[in-house]
């Protein structure tokens, strides 16, 4: 009987872990490394998100989030995934006049894994980071940053 | 007969902490991915009814410490450390109201003293910062010794400025998932609050377009700051302070914020990157007696807050 109890207990404490691993948002170290692409520009702040795999097309697919823009300032939005998903993921900023579907800009529709943005009007804007239609058959973590480039003169 | 029952039993028990273990791995964090948190505990431990829906997004979309520090910076103006809350004063900040606050000014002027490279007056700050992140409980998520290492190491800046941010970002999500959004919202207000003393103070020195243009075109700014406080009106300190906010809004009745149609431009930069200019920009209106009375009401807030 103890033996089953072990046995169940370390079953348990498996699916614990790999529930908690599948969950989980890139580390530090990659937002990190993703913020020093950059460049020069300075860091304001990263969007990290686990990216489940997609089964269905009504699946929940990625995150986005609120942010504050400036007007007259210059930001770089920059997308990091693990090797191999770089063509899996974008990275889109709009706002509610510019929705998802007609975005002010994606990693997608610039090409490449980032690209500047000269505000013209302050409010609020959304970044969402999610995989491109027909991707995401397999579960990931992706990085996005806001960073700083400078005063639009 | 006896041998089989306790066998059962033993059975029904092992059962019951199989199925707990897979509940508590399903509970992890497998909700939804825009994640909320319930509503906010005060102060006097009442619980106040708001959307926290709302009220996270709009405290999580507010600007980074280091922004306007930056956007100062770029402007190429002096630096001085007489526009920065006093770290002896930060050390009578005593309710958390107060220490919730100061965290977000501190923080702001870290982000100040991070761009201008100041490394000794950083480790000063830092431990400032420490003390009210040790009081409010999100000590954890502030690497002390990390980022003071760092700061005597002038190679390290960029890691440096990257950790501050990063660490202040970390505390005030901690304190939205933690029930404590109304801490939260004291912080975006110190760095907002604290920012905006910076261009005033700065543009009082000396008057530039660009920095007028930022004091000026807070308007929409300030109002989405103001209907994240006004969740917490019912408290005496929000509301007092949500008072001086509103008669500072007041004075942006003037201000007129003209919303320009215009073609978009896509270019590339040297380093190849695609640069998106929208055409659809605002043109700020404003008269020299309005951007007058803001700046001299965005100094009294500050100063009033400072001295709670």
């Amino acid at each position: 009987m103890k033996k089953i109890a072990i046995l169940i207990a370390i079953t348990g404490l498996f699916i614990f872990a790999s529930n908690q691993e599948a969950q989980a948002q890139c580390k530090q170290q990659r937002v990190y490394h993703c913020a020093r692409k950059g460049g020069n520009a300075i860091y304001l702040r990263d969007f990290n998100t686990k990216l489940k795999a997609v089964r269905s097309e009504r699946s929940i697919n990625g995150t986005k989030w609120p942010v504050v823009l400036n007007r007259g300032t210059r930001y770089r939005f920059i997308l990091c995934t693990p090797s191999g998903f770089a063509n899996d993921v974008k990275l889109t900023l709009f706002d509610s006049k510019h929705p998802e579907t007609r975005p002010w800009n994606s990693t997608e529709k610039s090409g490449g894994n980032m690209f500047d943005f000269i505000c013209k009007r302050s409010g609020v804007y959304y970044v969402s980071i999610r995989f491109k239609q027909g991707k995401g058959k397999r579960k990931t973590c992706a990085v996005g940053i806001l960073s700083f480039v400078g005063k639009n003169q | 007969m006896i041998a089989f029952s306790k066998n059962l039993i033993m059975i029904k028990k092992l059962i019951f902490i199989f199925i707990s273990v897979i509940f508590f791995a399903s509970c992890g964090d497998g909700g939804d991915d825009d994640t909320i948190v319930g509503p906010d505990s005060q102060d006097d431990v009442r619980e106040v009814q708001i959307d926290p829906e709302k009220i996270n997004g709009l405290i999580e979309s507010f600007p980074s410490p280091i922004e306007m520090a930056a956007t100062i910076e770029d402007l190429r103006v002096p630096y001085s450390k007489k526009y920065l809350v006093p770290t002896e004063v930060a050390a009578d900040f005593d309710s958390n109201f107060e220490k919730a606050l100061g965290l977000g000014m501190l923080s702001a002027d870290l982000g100040y003293l991070n761009v201008y490279a100041r490394k000794n007056a950083i480790v000063e700050y830092l431990t400032s910062i420490k003390r009210l992140a040790d009081a409010l409980d999100v000590d954890q998520f502030f690497e002390f010794q990390t980022l003071k290492r760092l700061a005597t190491n002038s190679n390290n800046l960029d890691s440096l400025m990257f950790l501050s941010v990063s660490s202040y970002h970390d505390m005030d999500e901690h304190l939205r998932k933690t029930r404590r959004s109304n801490l939260s919202a004291l912080m975006i207000t110190g760095v907002w609050t604290e920012g905006q003393y910076l261009a005033c103070r700065v543009n009082k020195f000396k008057s530039d377009k660009s920095t007028e243009e930022i004091i000026a075109g807070q308007k929409d700014i300030l109002k989405e700051l103001l209907s994240v406080l006004e969740f917490f009106d019912d408290k005496p300190k929000f509301k007092k302070m949500n008072d001086q906010f509103r008669e500072l809004l007041k004075l942006y009745d003037n201000v007129e914020i003209k919303l320009v149609e215009g073609e978009d431009k896509i270019s590339y930069g040297l380093d190849s990157i695609p640069v998106i200019e929208p055409g659809e920009h605002t043109e700020i209106i404003y008269t020299q007696e309005d951007l007058d009375k803001i700046q001299n009401k965005v100094i009294q807030i500050r100063n009033n807050l400072i001295s709670l």
